[in-house]
């Protein structure tokens, strides 16, 4: 846990950095500084390994206060990963990674077998890059060293300053998802300081805006940061399409499925349409056995035109578009996928893709007020999982960063 | 062009040569040993910089062979008399390339290096000089080759060097002498050239093939040469 206590960093020149900020960071989470330019979040980062000195306050590392530590040992057990990434060009990738562990004292061999199985733990192949220089990587590549090397000694904490924010999106959306993953896996304290709330949203387990001038606006978790602004200037800072984007944060899982008109291709138009009205639906979900992978829609108005006794297999169908997960996805994501579809609806399918029920605006519109109460109450809400999609292979995806150029 | 001049003067001639290198070797060497300190500290205290580069420069514009004269009095007519001089002169190329070698380390990878834990001492050693090395060879390449020319002048207060036959060609009115002479300066400046290259390749492996710093590097080790020549 890092604790922020009263700290106030003044330069000499009377700028006030940080002001007064009482901050505290729970052991194993990801806290993320967000904030405007000049608002004091990297300086704040900056004092937890002594890069920076508070002019008052203290800062404490699991109770020990850091201005008590000698300062080259108490930052060999805190990584530390920046946007310039910082790799020393004149080293190899496995002597970057290794660099701590030799500063602590390891044996040669040794702290290059850990650099290598850090380099496949962020999905870098040792065999190819190991023995290669910064330079001859992707920006992409060399953020991924950079993390290995911070990550090399097994540090408790990890301060991450605007990490991501010097990659092409496509790569960045791929390094914060590598990030959840990875941090689901070894549960680091974890201080990230980003100019984007999108990703302040998508990485962090809490996260704290500051207000130019050093001052802390609102430390709340992603969910209640969007739900529950607290003034006018979170509110500014979030953006318009908070109540949207908030929906990722509830797990479709709730949602409340239509299956009475889900039908398979052999049954009879006669019976489809009875079925349709007695669901007061006007459309049907056509499948290709019952209770298998979706085919298509079919409006009722088109069904009163073809003869009763034929299969709805024999009609042309309206696309199904996108489906959901229930089990995986978030209310954002079914809604997403009701909004792309022509029939107003959307299909919910199960892993294998067997179709679960179909969803609706009134449907949707039940789930998201039902959650947001519930929210808003501070009751638990079922979270969707943090990356929607399956994480790719990490050698494929290394491989697709390497066509974005070195 | 007298071609038996050279075998029938054969140990003379590989005499003066072999003095000649010694004398312009030694100066950019000790000048090496004084400017890398002197470096490293005008890089850590900005205010030291300027005034050392304008003793430096000022020195540098000195015409050699008065500060010989000047010498004189105070270490007579011997090696010590030329070596100081081209010291000096080596001091003034060299002194700038460290400086600017060590503040071409990016500032990113010194805030790197310091938050992983490097002490100031084991920093500057790692990474930061590691990392100077292209700009400080690029210095002392145009160090050498001023200093082994330059060291033929010693021969004007006595100390032998190729500069002998300069002296005696143009007293006797025998060009061969001067040739003979010329091209063996000329050939001990390319050759020593030549292996502070390979020197500065063989330190440098990262720089192999050329990538985003160390492009920028060479830039700055090109522009260090150019200024000093």
């Amino acid at each position: 846990m890092i604790t922020f206590d009263h700290v106030t960093k003044r330069y000499p020149d009377g700028t006030v950095a940080v002001d007064g900020l009482d901050l505290e960071v729970p052991a194993g989470k990801i806290m993320v500084l967000v904030g405007p330019s000049g608002c004091g979040k990297t300086t704040s980062l900056r004092m937890i390994n002594r890069l920076v000195e508070p002019t008052s306050g203290s800062i404490r590392l699991d109770g020990q206060d850091v201005q008590a530590a000698n300062p080259s040992e108490l930052r060999r057990g805190i990584g530390y990963v920046i946007q310039q990434t910082g790799l020393f060009p004149h080293r190899t990738i496995e002597d970057n990674i290794a660099t701590v562990p030799l500063l602590a004292g390891w044996k040669k061999q040794e702290a290059r077998d850990r650099a290598r199985d850090l380099m496949t733990l962020v999905g870098l192949e040792p065999e190819t890059m190991a023995k290669r220089y910064p330079h001859q990587l992707s920006g992409g590549q060399q953020q991924r060293v950079g993390v290995a090397r911070a990550l090399a000694a097994d540090p408790p904490v990890l301060l991450m300053d605007e990490p991501f924010s010097a990659v092409d999106p496509i790569v960045r959306a791929s390094l914060q998802d590598e990030l959840i993953r990875l941090q689901a896996e070894l549960q680091k304290t974890v201080v990230l300081v980003t100019h984007d709330v999108e990703e302040a949203i998508k990485v962090g387990d809490l996260v704290a805006i500051f207000r130019p001038g050093g001052h802390l606006a609102q430390v709340d978790t992603p969910e209640r940061i969007l739900g529950a602004p607290i003034d006018e200037y979170v509110q500014d800072f979030v953006g318009f399409d908070r109540g949207i984007r908030r929906l990722s944060f509830f797990a479709a899982a709730g949602l409340k499925l239509e299956t009475d008109t889900v039908v398979a291709r052999s049954t009879t138009v006669a019976d489809a349409m009875a079925i349709a009205a007695r669901a007061g639906e006007p459309w049907v979900l056509v499948t290709d056995d019952a209770g298998a992978g979706p085919l298509g829609w079919a409006a009722t108005s088109d069904l009163s035109a073809r003869p009763s006794g034929s299969q709805l297999g024999d009609m042309r169908l309206a696309p199904v578009g996108h489906t959901f997960r229930p089990e995986t996805d978030s209310l954002r994501a079914a809604l997403d996928a009701t909004i792309l579809s022509r029939t107003e609806r959307a299909v919910a399918v199960d892993g294998s893709g067997q179709v679960l029920g179909t969803t609706s605006y009134e449907r949707l519109r039940d789930a998201i007020s039902a959650a947001e109460d519930a929210a808003d109450r501070g009751e638990p809400v079922p979270t969707a999982a943090r990356v929607a999609q399956p994480a790719a292979e990490p050698a494929a995806q290394a491989a697709a960063e390497r066509t974005d150029g070195t | 062009m007298v071609w038996s001049w050279i075998p029938q003067n054969g140990t003379i001639i590989w005499q003066y040569t072999l003095d000649n290198l010694l004398l312009g070797l030694l100066p950019p060497l000790i000048g090496l040993a004084i400017s890398v300190p002197l470096g490293i500290a005008c890089a850590r205290w900005r205010p030291l910089y300027p005034p050392a580069l304008g003793v430096a420069s000022g020195i540098y514009a000195l015409p050699s062979l008065a500060l010989f004269v000047v010498l004189i009095d105070y270490t007579g007519l011997g090696n010590v008399t030329v070596i100081i001089p081209l010291t000096l002169f080596s001091l003034c190329i060299l002194l700038p390339a460290v400086v600017d070698g060590l503040r071409g380390v990016p500032e990113p990878v010194r805030q790197a290096a310091t938050a992983m834990g490097f002490g100031p001492l084991r920093r500057l050693a790692q990474v930061e000089l590691p990392l100077a090395i292209p700009v400080v060879n690029a210095g002392l390449r145009v160090a050498v080759v001023s200093s082994i020319s330059l060291a033929s002048l010693g021969q004007l207060i006595g100390v032998s060097s190729l500069g002998y036959f300069f002296i005696d060609g143009f007293q006797r009115d025998f060009p061969t002498e001067i040739y003979i002479s010329l091209f063996l300066i000329i050939l001990m400046a390319l050759i020593c050239d030549l292996l502070l290259v390979i020197a500065g390749r063989l330190l440098t492996p990262w720089r192999r093939d050329a990538g985003g710093i160390s492009q920028a590097q060479t830039r700055a080790a090109e522009a260090v040469g150019q200024g000093a020549t």
